[in-house]
């Protein structure tokens, strides 16, 4: 229980984690936002937590998929949305949304366990682990990404974004085809030989750009689509603001 | 310009006329075990896994082979669609229970007996 504890903490707080350092990198955020923010979006994650009951039914038992694909979507639209204007609304729908996506499933899984008396302590010490190696993970990689910022300029770091906000789209992609709203498409590659997503690397390399061992056509095909449409917005809208402010 | 129109909504319909009566597939989550352990699904075609989770605890059904991950609520059923997959094993497990909630979806080109319609 302690180590499917921490294991479950660091899949669902790495995502988040990793956005917030991508677009705190991008444009620094007060300090007070942050941790305002921070609260807005655990009560927000709670709030989805207690009415999932309600959403699940809706559509023919597909509501929570449909309410996480439009979640998809919005972190991928607020995120560009960020990197274009630097917008302090942007930056908040995207980690309140990519919150809502990856914690619901955690504080499921630990309102689900929490009432077993053997389990409490297990899963006490197993988030207080995962938030710890999280918080010096989160240091480290915003350490990390304002050195690749300073070296190779900021379109290194808004490349990064582009790869994290489709993998999002990816996710719904995976989701609509989950609930037979999309076909799936054959399989492009097979990697899990080399690489499986369930190791230790594959699943950091998941939270940050969306690895995938065993992709289909349409995954690969919107990856590198909303990748290259993300990197486009990013390099022509500001041009095109300059020469009309000139 | 009716062209133009109409395009977009032609190709929605061949996108979606992909959807076409699944074979179905019952799962039962007990114990924090999947019953059965070993789903045989037949190679190319989409399926409809119907899960029912009969455990008082939640549940997340969890596979990176499949690229499928869903939460499966206490005595509740939830629906899943699969395929078309080519053969091979594609293994699932319960996020919440790794340890115990184990299983496989076996993709083969044989004829297939345990399909529930």
């Amino acid at each position: 229980m302690l180590i499917t504890s921490l294991v479950m903490s660091l899949n669902q707080l790495l995502p988040v984690a990793i956005l917030l350092i991508l677009l705190q990198v991008i444009a620094k955020q007060s300090l007070l936002r942050l941790l305002g923010m921070l609260g807005l979006g655990i009560g927000l994650t709670f709030l989805f937590v207690k009415s999932a009951p309600i959403i699940s039914p809706w559509f023919d038992y597909q509501g929570l998929e449909y309410t996480q694909i439009g979640l998809c979507i919005l972190i991928f639209f607020s995120a560009l949305h960020y990197a274009v204007k630097r917008a302090a609304l942007a930056f908040i729908i995207a980690i309140m949304s990519v919150m809502t996506l990856y914690l619901s499933h955690y504080i499921i899984y630990l309102i689900g366990f929490w009432q077993s008396n053997e389990a409490a302590q297990s899963l006490f010490i197993g988030t207080f682990l995962g938030l710890g190696i999280c918080s010096s993970f989160s240091v480290l990689l915003y350490f990390l990404l304002s050195a690749i910022k300073q070296r190779f300029g900021l379109s290194s770091i808004l490349l990064l974004l582009a790869l994290n906000s489709a993998a999002k789209l990816v996710v719904a992609l995976d989701l609509a085809s989950q609930i037979d709203v999309i076909a799936t498409t054959a399989t492009v590659w097979d990697l899990r030989a080399i690489l499986t997503e369930n190791s230790e690397f594959g699943r950091m390399l998941r939270a940050f750009i969306g690895y995938e061992a065993t992709p289909n056509l349409t995954s690969v095909l919107s990856y590198i689509l909303s990748s290259v449409v993300f990197l486009s917005v990013c390099y022509f809208i500001p041009k095109s603001m300059a020469k009309e402010q000139s | 310009m009716i062209k133009r129109l109409i395009s977009p909504y032609l190709y929605c319909c061949i996108f979606l006329s992909f959807n076409v009566v699944s074979k179905e597939y019952l799962v039962v989550l007990k114990d924090h075990l999947f019953y059965p352990a070993e789903i045989v699904v037949p190679a190319n075609k989409k399926v409809r896994l119907l899960i029912e989770n009969q455990d008082s605890t939640p549940e997340e059904f969890d596979s990176f082979d499949l690229n499928r991950e869903k939460v499966l609520y206490p005595n509740r059923k939830s629906v899943i669609y699969i395929g078309p997959l080519t053969p091979g094993r594609y293994e699932f497990f319960g996020e919440f229970s790794p340890n115990t909630a184990r299983g496989a979806v076996i993709v083969t080109d044989k004829e297939q007996p345990n399909a529930n319609n």
